[in-house]
């Protein structure tokens, strides 16, 4: 400390501990608002840390489970319906030039199945895989089968009749760890246990249809029981290989690729990566997209918060305006005077940061307990997230206290005289309240008190509005996007159900000539209607020019998806059947030579319309075997269903596969006054059929899916209700406190409480409705976004639509107009206990 | 016929080191039309004792009945409507309405009182108190006199029949001030009781009559000592 000759010190201010000190008695003294404040700010914080620690924790247990499971490095698969003898692939493989390459391998045999779970309350009648794996166990562990409940396969398995269901089937039916099912051609086979192997992490049916592990049973069991029940003694359609350390993954793919195609040329095997594989992509790819939607959420809690703070430091600051000016004319510097004001601030960032701690451990939770169960992994970590909850705590104290400089800069360069004056601000002209004045208002002076008091502080007014406009925006923009989900899905479902709500779809186990008995056994079965055939192979499309010769959409799973090419599936049927075409929204059905019917995405996607020509790499049957080959088809119309993937072709047309005549699956419409249970039943029971899928449960088996990811966003949504209403009580309680002596004149001079209360409740009511309206505004305009740009970059196989629906703005209404126009009852308390004479007292 | 009756009323406060009693065993009774100046220096209780008549406030002791409302049994109803409808405040700190405009704010006095006149009384109140050309003014673009003025234009246009008033010139000018205390004087002659509280002898020389208090008790009570005087022969 400088002093000079008098003795005096240089500082021209009190000590650093003074100030602190005076700020912590502020912070006692508005402890309501304090409180208020941090628990926004923590809820802000709170939610970000929490949200960003699900997205490290999954990452971090998926990466365990693939670890413990001793995942492959990779994966041969032969086409779809293509087996080759086990030793044969095996030779095959360990036929390249670097055999040393693999340090270890495993072969599988995949069978579709249709598998009957029912229990006494409810139907489960899905599309399966048994997945028969080598017993016993190869000598060096992969692709481990990790155990859920009951017990793992046992070398004395090999052969029987036994299974091992998938832990995330059993789990999304609520099944137990043990029971019997059935597997098509009512065979019962005893479960001994739940469990997941590496390949299955994320089960969808071949192709990419699949929609979760709900409507798709994996089942696994012994390489022998698998090929008695495919009839392949021997068989096997693919491999799992882990390399040896220090191996370049691409290296072997390639080498590996090359021998495959001259030792077994006829099984068309596909070598991936394992993080080409579908199911790992997405796994992790979602993390990603999730994280997006989330760190937007918590940014706009985030701001919300900020708005929050800066309103009630504004306030504070306004409060101690005189004092202020007392400083300054005391010669105080500037700079000590906004010292205690930001200490302030800070202190309201620390105790919401710390608060945010324990918020975003219980977010982080909730969060850990949703994830976990959509996305049963073997292995699940929660190790805290440092940074996660640091970056958090950064960003919290920034913000609120960045929010508060402002108000603070802007007191301290008033001149002293205009700080110390008392009664009205002489910088104050009323604000926007002279307009109203101009206007004829009915009733009396106390009617228009409200309106008045809303734009005399315009400034003010327009912050808390903002305030609670950000936490309805983020609200509405959360529900629009859940809207948009479900009205996409709506539309798909009508798109895909049309006027046969019954419909059903039966997929054979391979591919069969028209008229063959496995056909004509199911347009037979008692209960069918009309039946229209049908053959669903994969394809990838693509726009003129750009190189898809690589492509294999039957085994690649989508990994070069891109909007210039991505996989599809290619229903070749009669496009003029009875029983269901797609809605041709543009162009024609009939076209006398081939043409594509794709949705309006794939069209928009690949920048083409009716009449235009793209690329379709499909397959081609050769001799026994198909090889894969580039067509340029026109698009002869385009259909409604959101959902990219679903493409057609006239099966007058299939000729250009060579598979004309060539059938996979059956689309049935139940005769009149059929029990599509039971038919489904009778058709489960025939030979030959793989799965048989009413339309009506794979639009179910997508809502619940969907359902269950939005599951996560209702933790985002209780933390904006909760913000909302608090911001709104916050507010309300600040305007108390500066209302305080007019409410007192107003006792004074006789108004009841109830009239005092009513008057705050009118004016909060004001501006939660400027908020509401500016709030929705921002909220479609962040559905918009949300759904036009990030869900459309994060999901592109589907295109939604924005909409929100009615009650939507129902509920942004009662949280931004409803619940702010009551927050006032919460001072009601204060009111009705005001000491009127030592409030009129104080003066300013 | 007397309008404020105060019989052994007292206000005491608890605090952390005792009780404190503001006001102890005041015996008081003012008639209609009386002009009464409460006198004595900061903290004898002159506020407190209006405070009480005014029912901001209620006595811990005695008796406080004003225009036949007994204030220590009334209810909460019946304190609303005493307020709205006998006493009106002239408050020491204006407490004006800053939304509000200088006639809206006298506006809301008469409101208050439920007159159906209000507008036609609150422009011939203010033209009364000299300022029919500031209307449309905000607080914020008067001076203090002309804040004031506002705030007795408000209790008066109430039209009720006791006007309180706790300080009314502590802030203002001589000129201003004259002008005040000669207004509500005005307010004694057509009938109605009023009780200006202040610490400022010479203006209790206008006075009917001069209740002393030193302590919250009452010293003396009686005409202006060396007789009335004629509000413009004031000095201070």
């Amino acid at each position: 400390m400088v002093s000079d000759e008098d003795g005096r010190t240089g500082r021209h201010a009190p000590p650093p501990g003074f100030w602190v000190r005076w700020s912590l008695r502020d912070l006692r003294g508005r402890w309501v608002q304090v409180v208020t404040i941090a628990v926004v700010v923590a809820l802000g914080t709170g939610t970000f840390a929490g949200l960003s620690s699900s997205a490290a924790w999954r990452r971090v247990s998926y990466d365990a489970s693939y670890r413990v499971t001793n995942v492959h490095d990779l994966l041969v698969s032969l086409a779809q319906n293509t087996t080759v003898d086990a030793d044969a692939l095996r030779a095959a493989i360990t036929a390249t030039d670097h055999p040393e390459w693999f340090e270890a391998l495993t072969t599988s045999l995949g069978v579709s199945v249709q598998v009957d779970a029912s229990t006494g309350t409810e139907t489960i009648l899905v599309p399966g895989r048994l997945v028969g794996v080598e017993m016993p166990s190869p000598a060096r562990p992969i692709d481990t089968l990790s155990t859920a409940g009951g017990r793992s396969l046992r070398t004395d398995d090999a052969g029987a009749d036994v299974v091992v269901m998938d832990a995330s089937f059993a789990r999304a039916h609520d099944l137990a760890d043990t029971g019997t099912l059935r597997l098509g051609g009512d065979e019962e086979v005893p479960w001994v246990g739940t469990g997941q192997a590496p390949r299955y992490f994320l089960p969808s049916a071949e192709g990419g249809s699949g929609f979760g592990a709900r409507g798709f049973a994996v089942l696994y069991t012994s390489l022998e029981r698998a090929q008695a029940e495919a009839g392949t003694p021997g068989q096997v359609n693919e491999a799992a290989i882990r390399l040896a350390p220090g191996v370049d993954p691409d290296a072997a793919r390639t080498e590996l690729r090359r021998t495959l195609e001259t030792k077994l040329p006829e099984a068309a095997a596909e070598v991936r990566r394992l993080s080409e594989e579908r199911g790992y992509r997405v796994l992790y790819d979602d993390i990603e997209s999730d994280q997006k939607f989330f760190t937007v959420f918590a940014l706009l809690i985030l701001i919300g918060a900020a708005f929050a703070a800066f309103n009630l430091t504004g306030r504070i600051v306004e409060a101690q305006r005189r004092e202020i000016g007392v400083g300054m004319s005391l010669g105080v510097p500037r700079r000590w005077l906004s010292l205690r004001p930001l200490l302030l601030a800070f202190e309201v960032a620390l105790i919401g940061v710390v608060a945010g701690l324990i918020v975003g451990w219980l977010v982080g939770a909730a969060m850990g307990s949703v994830t976990e169960s959509y996305f049963p992994m073997p292995v699940w970590l929660r190790p805290f997230q440092l940074q996660a909850f640091l970056r958090a705590t950064a960003l919290g104290v920034a913000l609120v206290v960045l929010a508060s400089v402002w108000p603070v800069v802007r007191a301290v360069r008033v001149p002293p005289i205009q700080a110390i004056r008392t009664g009205p601000r002489t910088t104050s002209r009323g604000g926007l309240a002279p307009i109203v004045q101009r206007l004829p208002l009915p009733g009396s002076t106390i009617t228009s008190l409200p309106l008045r008091d809303v734009l005399r502080r315009p400034r003010r007014t327009m912050l808390t509005v903002l305030g609670i406009a950000a936490t309805v925006g983020t609200l509405v923009g959360l529900f629009g996007m859940i809207d948009s989900i479900y009205q996409t899905i709506d539309n798909g479902e009508t798109e895909l159900v049309g006027h046969v709500p019954d419909r059903m779809t039966v997929s054979l186990q391979t591919f069969a000539p028209t008229g063959s008995p496995t056909l004509t056994a199911i347009e037979n079965t008692p209960g069918v209607g009309r039946a229209s055939e049908g053959l669903r192979i994969g394809g990838t499309v693509a726009r003129p020019g750009v190189d898809i010769s690589d492509s294999n959409p039957l085994t690649n799973g989508g990994s070069a998806d891109s909007n210039d090419r991505f996989d599809v599936l290619l229903d070749i049927v009669d496009l003029r059947n009875s029983v269901w075409t797609p809605t041709p929204s543009e162009g024609s059905l009939d076209s006398a030579s081939p043409a594509l019917v794709l949705s309006r995405k794939a069209a928009e996607d690949l920048g083409v319309g009716v009449g235009d020509t793209v690329q379709l790499r499909h397959p081609q049957r050769d001799g026994l075997g198909y090889r894969w080959v580039t067509s340029e088809l026109p698009v002869g119309a385009i259909h409604p269903n959101p959902y990219r993937f679903f493409a057609y072709l006239d099966a007058r047309h299939a000729g250009l596969m060579n598979l004309t005549g060539i059938v996979n699956e059956v689309d049935i419409e139940p005769a009149p006054g059929t029990d599509p249970t039971a038919l489904r039943r009778a058709l489960f029971r025939l030979d030959g059929v793989g799965s048989v899928t009413p339309v009506s449960d794979e639009i179910a088996a997508i809502r619940v899916t969907m359902d269950e990811l939005l599951g996560i966003l209702q933790i985002v949504v209780w933390a904006v209700l909760l913000l909302a209403v608090l911001i709104a009580f916050n507010s309300s309680s600040i305007s108390a406190d500066e209302r305080a002596r007019e409410h007192a004149t107003m006792f004074a001079f006789g108004l009841p409480t109830r009239t005092v209360l009513r008057l705050a409740m009118t004016e909060s009511a004001i501006i939660g409705i400027l908020a509401t309206v500016i709030g929705s505004l921002v909220g479609v305009g962040l559905t918009w976004w949300l759904v036009q740009r990030l869900f459309a970059e994060t999901v592109p196989d589907l295109q939604l639509v924005t909409a929100i629906a009615p009650s939507t703005f129902v509920t942004a209404g009662l949280i931004g107009i409803v619940a702010v126009a009551a927050a006032p009852v919460l001072i009601l308390r204060h009111l009705r206990h005001m000491d009127i004479s030592a409030t009129l007292r104080v003066v300013e | 016929m007397s309008v404020i009756e105060l019989e052994g009323a007292g206000r005491s406060y608890e605090t952390g080191g005792g009780t404190v009693h503001a006001l102890a065993d005041v015996d008081l009774v003012v008639d209609r039309g009386e002009f009464v100046v409460v006198l004595g220096p900061s903290g004898c209780g002159k506020t407190t004792l209006l405070n009480l008549v005014g029912a901001l406030d209620v006595p811990t002791s005695g008796r406080a009945v004003v225009a036949g409302h007994d204030l220590a049994r009334a209810g909460r109803n019946e304190l609303f409507k005493y307020r709205r409808e006998t006493v009106s405040f002239v408050f020491q700190s204006f407490n004006l309405f800053p939304g509000l405009t200088a006639l809206e704010n006298v506006r809301f006095g008469a409101d208050v009182a439920g007159r159906p006149d209000a507008l036609d009384v609150a422009r011939d109140v203010l033209n009364r108190v000299g300022l029919g050309e500031r209307v449309d003014h905000f607080p914020a673009m008067m001076s203090g006199g002309e804040q004031q003025r506002v705030a007795i234009a408000r209790a008066l246009a109430t039209g009720n029949p006791v006007v309180l008033a706790d300080e009314p010139t502590g802030e203002l000018d001589y000129r201003t001030g004259v002008a005040i205390l000669a207004l509500l004087m005005e307010q004694a002659t057509a009938g109605r009781t009023v009780l200006v509280v202040t610490h400022n002898r010479e203006i209790s020389q206008a006075a009917d009559r001069v209740v002393e208090l030193r302590g919250g008790r009452v010293v003396s009570d009686g005409p202006p000592a060396g007789g009335r005087r004629d509000v413009a022969d004031l000095q201070w």
